[in-house]
């Protein structure tokens, strides 16, 4: 463990000293947050049409006035709290973003700057160094989804119905939040990262990576069409996928870290 | 009592697909003797070093260790955005040392670099990069010290000092293995070379190498002309030559053949200006090894 704490305690300076690897993180949490507010309060405010008004959002309106979450709310507060949490998942591609480009360096870029031998002649196993690898990446996009997501708190606090912010304390958004982004977010980096040990070159480690963004987008869209309503249980489910599999690219990121072929056949 | 030898390699081959690029390399290092390898480029001096550093496997042989390594790469490795004194500190908690920041403190008085510790890598020059790599190298006090070409492209005064710091850690009495093209550093510091060209071309001490090739000779300078004085040393001496006022006689071993020479040649009323070994540059030596390697 004190070993992966060190090789983090580096993989956070490094990020400290070049914040820049995270404007694409920042970009899309400001996307994530100002999207919703656009649709659930500037455009009616804007308009003068009320969401409760619009047949677009009537049977929207039917499912949701049926939770208890939302039952509490008036017709208006009640389409604003399923914009508001249907958005929500937008959040968790917060950190997969950010990390993304960090973690397809994780590897290729110590190859590159020729610091990867140094690191290989020191006791550290090649778990605690994709660990801390990971985790260099992880952490930091946490950190910006959390700080994302009471941004998104306190502009519903202020801006929309009374009583919408207390849907986005329940259950559902914060397991999607604090469980399903995270647990995405490690799969995403830990392809990055298993790719990263393989190819010479960082783009190719992005790319696949930023696979992990197309079953996002598809529960997103299914959640928008009103085909899939993203309940507690079902983010559970889909939460116990993605450990299971964290823990089998984990296992498959071990194997494939080749370090003789890293030293002897990278140039 | 014989002191046990800090590394034993043992018929070290390594293939890389069909390419065979260390063939059978068997050597031993001795604590406090500086071993010198080397090589052409492309010879397998860094995969030698790799495999004694168990960061890669021989596909043949086996090497044994009597103590901590510590590896200095080619390149000095480090993390261009931290601080001197974190690239050691990051170091010193990979090797799961004890007290960490009092290792880091004592290298960087060590290798006198403490007032560098808070500028980034990036700023550092190649020689002081190479120094902070040789003391991050050095920080869990490593009984073995691999050098893989240590001084490649430091200005002469880096290298310098980075010889003397290669020195320090034979009268520290670790043993220390390195790879270099450079044979004037080789002359300087190296108890014994290899020779290497996949396989070992040849292993010595300098002295011996020089002498197996091309003899040693002394070289008599004389205060008149010399060639009067050739025959006072013969039989004893069979090859001598005269050339103006110098002398120069094949020997066995220049210590031991020096003391009885100068003493016939003063006894034959010769005045002694001075009394040399006429040693063939190393370089020849190595370049004279390679030819006759050829195939």
């Amino acid at each position: 463990m004190s070993r992966i704490a060190a090789l983090l305690g580096k993989e956070l300076a490094d990020l400290r000293s070049n914040p820049a690897v995270f404007i694409p993180a920042i970009i899309t949490g400001v996307i994530s947050i100002v999207m919703p507010f656009a649709i659930a309060i500037a455009v009616p405010y804007f308009s003068g049409e009320r969401l409760a008004d619009s047949s677009d959002f009537k049977i929207a309106l039917e499912i949701y006035r049926d939770q208890p979450a939302t039952r509490s709310l008036d017709p208006e507060g009640a389409i604003q709290a399923m914009i508001f949490q249907q958005f929500l998942i937008m959040l968790v591609l917060t950190p997969v973003a950010g990390a993304m480009s960090v973690a397809a360096y994780a590897v290729v870029g110590e190859k590159q700057a020729r610091t990867l031998e140094p690191l290989l002649a020191t006791p550290i196993t090649t778990f605690e160094l994709l660990a801390a690898k990971v985790l260099g990446a992880l952490l930091p996009g946490i950190a910006l989804a959390t700080a994302c997501f009471a941004l998104y708190v306190g502009g519903v606090m202020l801006f929309a119905h009374p009583g919408v912010y207390r849907t986005l304390f329940f259950p559902r958004a914060l397991l999607t939040i604090f469980l399903l982004g995270p647990l995405a977010s490690l799969a995403a980096l830990q392809m990055a990262v298993c790719v990263s040990s393989r190819v010479n070159d960082a783009r190719s480690a992005q790319q696949i990576g930023a696979l992990i963004i197309l079953p996002i987008s598809v529960l997103l869209v299914a959640e928008f069409t009103n085909n899939l309503q993203l309940t507690s249980r079902l983010v559970l489910l889909i939460s116990s996928g993605l450990a299971a599999l964290n823990v089998a690219l984990m296992a498959v990121g071990i194997r494939l870290f080749d370090r003789e072929s890293i030293l002897t056949r990278w140039k | 009592m014989a002191v046990p030898p800090a590394l034993v390699a043992s018929h070290l081959t390594r293939r890389f697909d069909t390419r065979v690029a260390v063939d059978d390399v068997s050597l031993e290092l001795a604590p406090g003797e500086i071993f010198a390898l080397l090589g052409p480029n492309g010879a397998g001096k860094t995969t030698t070093l790799r495999m004694l550093a168990g960061l890669i496997k021989p596909s043949a042989g086996s090497v044994a260790v009597h103590g901590r390594i510590g590896f200095l790469t080619e390149a000095p490795g480090l993390w261009d955005r931290l601080t001197v004194e974190r690239n050691l500190m990051v170091h010193a908690r990979l090797h799961g040392l004890d007290n960490p920041a009092r290792a880091v403190d004592e290298a960087l008085d060590l290798f006198d670099i403490g007032a560098r510790k808070r500028d980034r890598a990036a700023q550092l020059s190649k020689g002081l990069k190479q120094r902070v790599a040789l003391a991050r190298s050095l920080l869990h006090r490593p009984d073995i010290v691999l050098l893989d070409e240590p001084t490649s492209g430091l200005d002469p005064e880096s290298a310098r000092d980075v010889r003397e710091l290669i020195l320090r850690l034979r009268s520290e009495r670790r043993a220390v293995l390195i790879s270099t093209h450079n044979l004037d550093e080789v002359e300087r510091v190296a108890d014994r070379v290899a020779v290497l060209r996949a396989r070992l071309v040849a292993l010595d001490t300098p002295a011996a190498l020089r002498a197996r090739l091309f003899g040693s000779r002394v070289l008599v300078r004389l205060a008149s002309p010399a060639a009067p004085f050739a025959d006072v040393l013969k039989p004893a001496c069979t090859d001598v030559r005269a050339d103006d006022r110098t002398l120069s006689i094949a020997v066995n071993d220049v210590e031991g053949a020096a003391p009885g020479i100068v003493r016939a040649l003063v006894q034959a009323g010769a005045e002694v200006v001075s009394v040399v070994a006429d040693q063939a540059p190393l370089e020849e030596v190595y370049l004279r090894l390679l030819d006759e390697e050829k195939p």
